[in-house]
């Protein structure tokens, strides 16, 4: 049949097809387009013929992928021609070549009004085809209402009425908003009522659409449904056209039972017997058979029930038929049943109590993976990914990497990062998980991302017993000729911290293992040399003793990387060669890693991001959630100080950055060097929590990367931390050689002094241990718990504490227990005595061990002299008796003191009622002066009232004059001290300067109030 | 919902494509082929399936069936039945048969707007609106009908753009 006369445009398509190549092809449609350019623009010659021919020929050119972008307005206006082959044309093209925001369809929507509603039934047909192709905003504002009525009217043909349906889907897929369907239920439900085949499966499709969006209003077309699906599965008046192979219209028994779908259950009994038995009926009836189109036919039935009874979840009778079925499929000769079997099967996983009757196929999916079918080998991949737990996660994964080495280029990304994650998931034990993944950057070492072999690095740094293990396994693979840079790196990290502990094997000196990684060093990108520059500084490290061959080798290497182009590199080679020769510095800086945090793995996270809403995943993610690793504990728990970001994986380095390089001499030049040591520039400072009672009741925080803290100077105080002034305490004293490799979280100091005015809080914290406080004081006696916290996963052992009292107060310490289980929290009360005045301190020596480490600390302990006083407010007859009764030393003390840091006269009245010594106003008629009172307790005598006056100098805030009264001349010793060390140092405050140094003692005015006052009461 | 329907011949030349949701030109051609390339690595005697959202995007299946030297290309979402929309190109292919007896690559090419007609008739803005090869048949000769009706009479109607003015 030629072109319905159209010679032009055979003889255009030969040409076309003659072109010799894409030049050519090229040519002769340039050519034709501006031909048909020329003749549009005198239309007026154009016969409707003519236009037909060329609409066609651009029609054909825009098929071939060349852009068409005039002739639009000529296509649109062929709709109104009045015969029907130019406007067949005309409403072909448009559809074809609009889209639904084009202008000019606005110019035609009353030529395609008049044709939905005119007695031409091709043209309803027509329109109502380029309607629904197109389904613009303005189409459904002004042809909805007549689509609608057109659908219902009895006098239509089932061809327009099926159209009609469909046209109205999808005017109001597209426009929700703008369609009305209200009350459309019991048209819907009449409409399933209709007889023919056509009209009832475009119908079907409408059900369909609108219940997917509400199906509450649809629930009288359920029980219709059911009959029609009864009907069709028992062939009861089906017409021949509308049976396909043998089968009454398999697509319309898909979309009635797709539809039912939309519906959360079917209450109704009856409905229910009847559509299980239909079901049933396909279940057991289908069998493959030689004819394909007639295979494919009765499966589609019948995937299309197998979802319907996931759906429904059935009885698990029926649920174990359905996983049979699938098991029989998966195994047929016919591809696309062991396709769809499959796809099915990880389906099927979402529904609880099948996995087992699944698993029991775990051998013919296994097989599957090796089908020559690529679709079908994905299926086989993401089901076994779905079933893996840890009875299976062996089998399943060793069954992985086996077919990695002979899996497509396009799947191994996706394989190797599943078997990652089935191996971290469901490892049996830990060894097994390094091996795989040894083995996956082995074999497909370039589908490997940085995230698997980040994560294989904190396992092992995170489980001691797996290092030497780790550091054995990656140089097995490192003695291999080809080597992937993969494996380059993650053998550097790990033989860098951890080669040591092979030492004493063969072929695992230091020399060897340094050989032997250096030879990779040619071979290897930029990116990778840094890291072998640190596995070199570390090995260098733990070379004990010394081997001078080693160190001029590595040195040597160091000196040629100090001029390198690449910046990393560069500044690596720099640091590591100043570094190695600090001496005994080195040992501390490039100590082993400390452990990471727990956190979620990225890999898994990475998963489920990527994982979109579609049901099988759902079901991955799903099972997911149910079933935590058994091996590997993978929590996503957050810091409770809400104080740390998690490190990105990506910034691995092997050198800590502690905070102690800083020394006297050359801070300028080491500090901000080791700042930007880079990996691990993540500041953590690790405030002093706000609610620190929280902390010490509440779980234990698992910190930020320890040891990853860069400390200030200033914070930076470890090991003794006595009666020295923490302020200036750059100093650090280490108790050992092995203690100081673990630092502090916080001021201790600050710690310390925050505890001085409140009962309860952290004292002491570093990345294994928080030790906080919570006291009770009555009179001379203090009840004080200490809560031991380990935050760790592994324990604390040889926990020692010794409590070291001053002469002045008896304190009992009870039992401490040798090992704190790991994240446990011990409490060990402690009981205080206060026997006389005395500002001497008792200090908490506090020890543990942890690995390797050795950790001892001297801590203050917060049961200082204002523990043991009570406020009291003094009316002022009794305070001026006292006061007078109290005359001159020692039992009244006067000191003007300098250096007094400058604070408005309130605040210091609030300084010392925090230090429980009330300030009595109203007193003293001097604003500048300021009076207190307070009760000291003690065993050895009763309470003691106290007296303070303070005068301060307007003029002059850092200086004021403290005069001091107490029936104790110890207590008014002691405790006009103990204010004036409030006075001068007030911790948390920076230091103000001093005051100058020339400037002379005040001498007070004769007429100054204050001093008449002074005399006056004195 | 049906997404798209491609023929293209076994060296990659298009012979028909409908996109149910506009898409600009290019982005057409790169998707046909994006299918193409796939297609043309696959063996006999596997599936009718290949992994459409590597092309399409989320939430995409592809079905494919190979005819001689064609290749009948349905792309849909998960609200249809994969087997099903497999039966559906038989159905196509068969109607093109019925229609041209014994069609070959040629009768598509020289006759792509009946291609289109047939096409038409079975599937309806992304949904199926005909599953009968019969009923379809019958659609569209009646089109012809009509078609050779109107080219009989040789009146040219007096103006078809008169609808501009008014």
């Amino acid at each position: 049949m030629s072109m319905h006369g159209m010679r032009g445009l055979s003889v255009f398509i030969s040409e076309i097809r003659n072109c010799q190549n894409k030049e050519q092809e090229r040519l002769r449609i340039d050519k034709e387009l501006g031909n048909v350019r020329n003749r549009f623009k005198n239309e007026k010659g154009l016969t409707p013929y003519e236009k037909k021919k060329y609409v066609w020929k651009m029609l054909y050119i825009y098929m071939l992928g060349y852009d068409v972008d005039f002739g639009h307005m000529e296509a649109v206006s062929l709709i109104s021609a009045p015969k029907y082959p130019e406007k067949q044309v005309g409403y072909i093209v448009t559809s074809c070549l609009l889209n639904e925001n084009h202008d000019f369809l606005r110019l035609a929507i009353n030529t395609v009004r008049n044709d939905i509603i005119g007695r031409n039934e091709t043209f309803q047909c027509l329109a109502l085809t380029m309607v629904g192709n197109i389904g613009g905003r303005e189409f459904a504002e002004s042809l909805a209402p007549d689509v609608q009525k057109l659908l219902l009217s009895s006098s239509c043909r089932p061809l327009v009425r099926k159209k009609a349906a469909l046209c109205l889907l999808r005017l109001y897929r597209k426009n929700p908003d703008i369609v009305n369907v209200d009350g459309w239920a019991d048209r819907m439900a009449q409409l399933l009522d209709e007889r023919d085949l056509g009209v009832l499966t475009s119908s079907m499709s409408l059900l369909v659409a609108l219940a997917s969006n509400n199906h509450e209003v649809y629930w009288s077309c359920l029980p219709k449904c059911v009959k029609i699906l009864e009907r069709l599965a028992r062939n009861q008046d089906v017409p021949q056209e509308y049976t396909y192979y043998g089968i009454p219209s398999p697509w319309l028994q898909v979309k009635t039972m797709r539809a039912l779908q939309y519906f959360p259950t079917i209450e109704d009994p009856n409905t229910r017997r009847t559509l299980f038995e239909v079901l049933q009926r396909i279940l057991m009836g289908t069998d493959v058979v030689k004819n394909v189109n007639k295979n494919n036919a009765s499966h589609a039935v019948l995937f299309e029930a197998l979802a319907l009874v996931m759906h429904l979840d059935a009885e698990k009778e029926m649920m174990s038929q359905c996983v049979a079925l699938l098991g029989k499929f998966i195994a047929v000769r016919e591809p696309n049943i062991r396709y769809l079997g499959l796809e099915n099967m990880t389906r099927m996983l979402m529904v609880t109590d099948v996995q087992e009757i699944i698993k029991r196929h775990q051998a013919q999916i296994i097989t599957s993976l090796k089908d020559p079918d690529v679709s079908i080998r994905r299926r086989a991949l993401d089901l076994l990914y779905g079933m893996c737990d840890v009875t299976n996660a062996k089998d399943i994964v060793e069954e992985l990497l086996q077919y990695l080495s002979s899996a497509d280029f396009t799947m191994r990304e996706e394989l190797s990062l599943k078997a990652a994650i089935l191996a971290e998931k469901f490892a049996p034990d830990l060894s097994w998980y390094v091996d795989v993944i040894l083995q996956l950057i082995d074999k497909a070492g370039d589908f490997i991302s940085d995230d698997i072999w980040f994560r294989v690095v904190q396992f092992v740094t995170n489980n001691d017993d797996l290092q030497p293990y780790a550091a054995a396994k990656v140089k097995e693979y490192l003695d291999k000729s080809a080597v992937h840079e993969t494996m380059v790196k993650v053998s550097a990290y790990i033989l860098g911290e951890y080669s040591h502990l092979l030492a004493r094997r063969p072929g695992c000196s230091p020399k060897e293992i340094f050989s032997l990684l250096h030879e990779k060093l040619p071979t290897v990108s930029t990116t990778t040399i840094p890291i072998l520059l640190s596995a070199y500084a570390k090995i260098l490290m733990h070379t004990q003793p010394p081997d001078q061959e080693l160190q001029s080798q590595i040195w040597s290497i160091f000196n040629k990387y100090e001029s390198c182009i690449d910046a990393e590199i560069q500044q690596r080679a720099v640091e590591y060669l100043a570094l190695c020769q600090r001496g005994a510095a080195l040992m501390d800086i490039l100590a082993e890693m400390p452990k990471f945090p727990e956190r979620k793995s990225s890999l898994i996270k990475r998963t489920e991001y990527s994982e979109g809403d579609t049901a099988e995943q759902s079901a991955i993610k799903l099972r997911a959630q149910q079933q935590t690793s058994n091996a590997l504990v993978v929590t996503d728990q957050h810091p409770a100080n809400g104080a740390t970001s998690p490190v990105p994986v990506g910034q691995l380095s092997l050198v800590k950055v502690p905070s102690m390089i800083t020394t006297e001499n050359d801070t300028s030049t080491d500090h901000p060097l080791s700042q930007q040591n880079g990996a691990l520039s993540n500041v953590d400072p690790q405030p002093p929590s706000a609610d620190l009672l929280s902390d010490i009741l509440g779980p234990l925080a698992i910190e930020g990367p320890p040891g990853a803290t860069v400390q200030s100077e200033h914070n930076a105080v470890s090991g003794l931390e006595g009666g020295s002034d923490a302020a200036d305490g750059s100093a650090i004293v280490p108790v050992d050689e092995q203690t100081n490799t673990v630092q502090p979280i916080g001021n201790i100091a600050e710690r310390f002094h925050a505890l001085c005015l409140k009962d309860s809080g952290v004292l002491y914290e570093d990345p294994y241990i928080q030790i906080g406080i919570k006291a009770e004081w009555r009179g001379h006696h203090g009840r004080l718990v200490l809560f031991l916290g380990n935050k760790n996963t592994a324990p604390l052992v040889s926990v020692q504490a010794i409590i070291l009292p001053p002469a002045h107060l008896k304190v009992e310490l009870s039992l401490v227990p040798d090992t704190i289980p790991p994240r446990a929290q011990v409490q060990c009360p402690l009981e205080v005595v206060n026997l006389r005045p005395s500002r001497d301190m008792a200090v908490l020596d506090f020890s543990y061990k942890f690995g390797t480490n050795m950790v001892n600390v001297k801590l203050r302990l917060p049961a200082t002299l204002n523990k043991f006083l009570q406020p009291i407010q003094v009316p002022a007859e009794e305070f001026f008796s006292q006061w007078r009764s109290l005359s001159g030393p020692p039992l009244k003390l006067q000191e003007v003191i300098r250096g007094i840091r400058p604070m408005p006269l309130p605040e210091m009245a609030n300084l010392l009622n925090s230090f429980r010594i009330m300030n009595c106003p109203g007193l003293d008629p001097n604003p500048n002066n300021l009076v207190a009172s307070t009760t000291f307790y003690s065993e050895s005598r009763p309470a003691m009232l106290c007296l303070v006056r303070i005068e301060t100098d307007p003029a002059d805030r850092t200086q004021l004059r403290m005069t001091l009264a107490s029936g104790d001349p110890t207590l008014t010793f002691e405790l006009k001290e103990f204010i004036k060390e409030q006075l001068i140092s007030i911790p948390t405050a920076p230091r103000s300067p001093a005051p100058p140094a020339a400037q002379p003692t005040p001498q007070i005015p004769p007429n100054d109030p204050a001093a008449i006052l002074a005399g006056l009461l004195s | 919902m049906i997404k798209a329907v491609m023929v293209m011949n076994t060296q990659g030349k298009t012979r028909l494509a409908k996109f149910y949701e506009y898409l600009p030109v290019e982005k057409q051609q790169e998707l046909i082929r994006g299918v193409f390339a796939v297609l043309c690595s696959r063996a006999e005697n596997v599936s009718n399936f290949i992994d459409a959202e590597s092309i399409f995007g989320p939430d995409s299946r592809l079905v494919y069936k190979h005819f001689a030297t064609l290749y009948f290309v349905f792309v849909f979402d998960s609200s249809e039945n994969e087997l099903a929309v497999l039966d559906l190109i038989q159905v196509f292919v068969e109607t093109l048969d019925r229609c041209f007896k014994n069609v070959c690559e040629l009768d598509v090419v020289f006759n792509y707007s009946k291609v289109h007609t047939i096409l038409d008739e079975m599937i309806f803005g992304g949904q199926v609106v005909e599953t009968s090869s019969s009923e379809i048949m019958k659609a569209v000769e009646e089109i012809s009908k009509l078609e050779a009706a109107s080219n009989a009479i040789t009146l040219i109607p007096k103006s078809a753009s008169g609808w501009r003015s008014r």
